[in-house]
């Protein structure tokens, strides 16, 4: 008779392990007695152990899953703690998202009004280079706003602000955008590690063109990642509590004694 | 109030890999390694069970009762296994419902081929 590989069969065996524990003792002997089986009447030796592993595998997880279904079924306390669970935790999803909004939102202040009032002061006739501060703050490190006013066609004409020694342009669909519906907040990245606040207006006049205000959001986004972290260890908690309460409450229903 | 459902019912619609089984089982009483080889043959399903597979489905049908062990055995490691009353309905109960849907099938199929 054809016996199966010795070595493949002993890993077959302690594979089994991956079973439930109850249906392991249950059917272990049976399952490795119809291997034997199989294998001595198999037409497809090499497919024999892969289709044989790839069952195991499947079925092994498939009893896994309806095992904790069943174990939940049976205990309703475990069904209420998922539920609350998954409530808490799109309630916390949900807080932490709008709290992310609310800072990102925060940040285009102080931006669109300092931008308001240069657009006005330019379409009035203004040359922004009279209009503007003399001073001069560095992208990589200042987390001073800064107004920078480029013409029609996207050029530099005045500006606060630096970055490795010129003035950086926004992307040119920036600029379609505010020309279309006056105004454009987008968060700017001109290169890594620096990244801004910026409000884009279009102006008209005697001297068209766009006036560019933004501020660096590194301390947003240290707060964003603050929120982040805090939601995660609080979500985390909370599970932790959730579950080491539904195990409690589980473990004294079962030693409390039924009434007959 | 309406009349509770058969119990047979409760257990429709049957999956492939559960209906094979029970269909092997419904002449006689057989091992696993005899309801693999019957599953895997055209007429009994066409299905390729895994021992996994069938092992766990087996248990599952001892749990609803739809299966048990005869408590024969020429070895320990092979082990009989037929049908309860209940599995028997539940295959009957099955079939009756392949073959409505197959009807159905072949007269829209039929109808069909008839238009064209």
């Amino acid at each position: 008779m054809n016996s199966p590989n010795p070595f493949l069969f002993a890993l077959y065996r302690q594979a089994l392990r991956l079973y439930p524990a109850r249906l392991r003792v249950r059917y272990q002997d049976q399952i490795l007695q119809t291997l034997r089986d199989t294998h001595s009447e198999t037409r497809h030796p090499l497919l024999f152990w892969p289709s044989l592993f790839l069952d195991l595998l499947q079925s092994s997880i498939k009893e896994h899953v309806l095992m904790t279904r069943d174990q939940a079924m049976r205990r309703p306390i475990f069904v209420h703690a998922v539920t609350l669970g998954l409530i808490l935790t799109l309630m916390g999803g949900a807080a932490a998202v709008t709290m992310q909004q609310l800072l990102r939102r925060g940040a285009d202040h102080p931006q669109i009004e300092m931008g308001r009032s240069y657009a006005h002061a330019i379409a009035a006739g203004a040359r922004p280079q009279d209009l503007f501060p003399a001073e001069r703050i560095d992208l990589r490190g200042s987390l001073e706003p800064f107004v920078i006013f480029y013409s029609e066609s996207g050029v530099p004409i005045a500006s606060t602000a630096s970055l490795n020694s010129a003035v950086p342009v926004p992307p040119s669909g920036i600029f379609d955008h505010a020309r279309k519906y006056q105004l454009d907040m987008v968060t700017w990245q001109p290169q890594p590690g620096v990244r801004m606040a910026a409000v884009l207006r279009h102006v008209s006049g005697p001297n068209p063109g766009f006036v560019l205000t933004g501020r660096s959001l590194f301390l947003v986004e240290e707060q964003e990642d603050l929120l982040r972290r805090g939601t995660f260890i609080t979500w985390f908690a909370v599970m932790c509590l959730l579950a080491l309460g539904a195990l409690f409450l589980s473990r004294a229903e079962s030693r409390r004694p039924h009434a007959a | 109030m309406e009349p509770a459902a058969p119990p047979e019912l409760r257990h429709l619609p049957l999956s492939p890999a559960v209906l094979a089984i029970l269909l092997a089982l419904a002449e006689e009483e057989k091992h696993g390694y005899a309801i693999m080889k019957e599953a895997a043959l055209p007429a009994g399903g066409g299905i390729a069970l895994g021992p996994g597979t069938l092992y766990g489905s087996l248990d599952r049908l001892i749990r609803d009762a739809l299966v048990e062990e005869t408590g024969f055995t020429d070895d320990a490691r092979r082990r009989y296994y037929r049908l309860t009353r209940l599995g028997h309905r539940v295959l009957a109960a099955e079939t009756s419902r392949l073959s409505a849907t197959l009807r159905t099938a072949r007269t829209r199929t039929a109808a069909r081929e008839a238009r064209a």
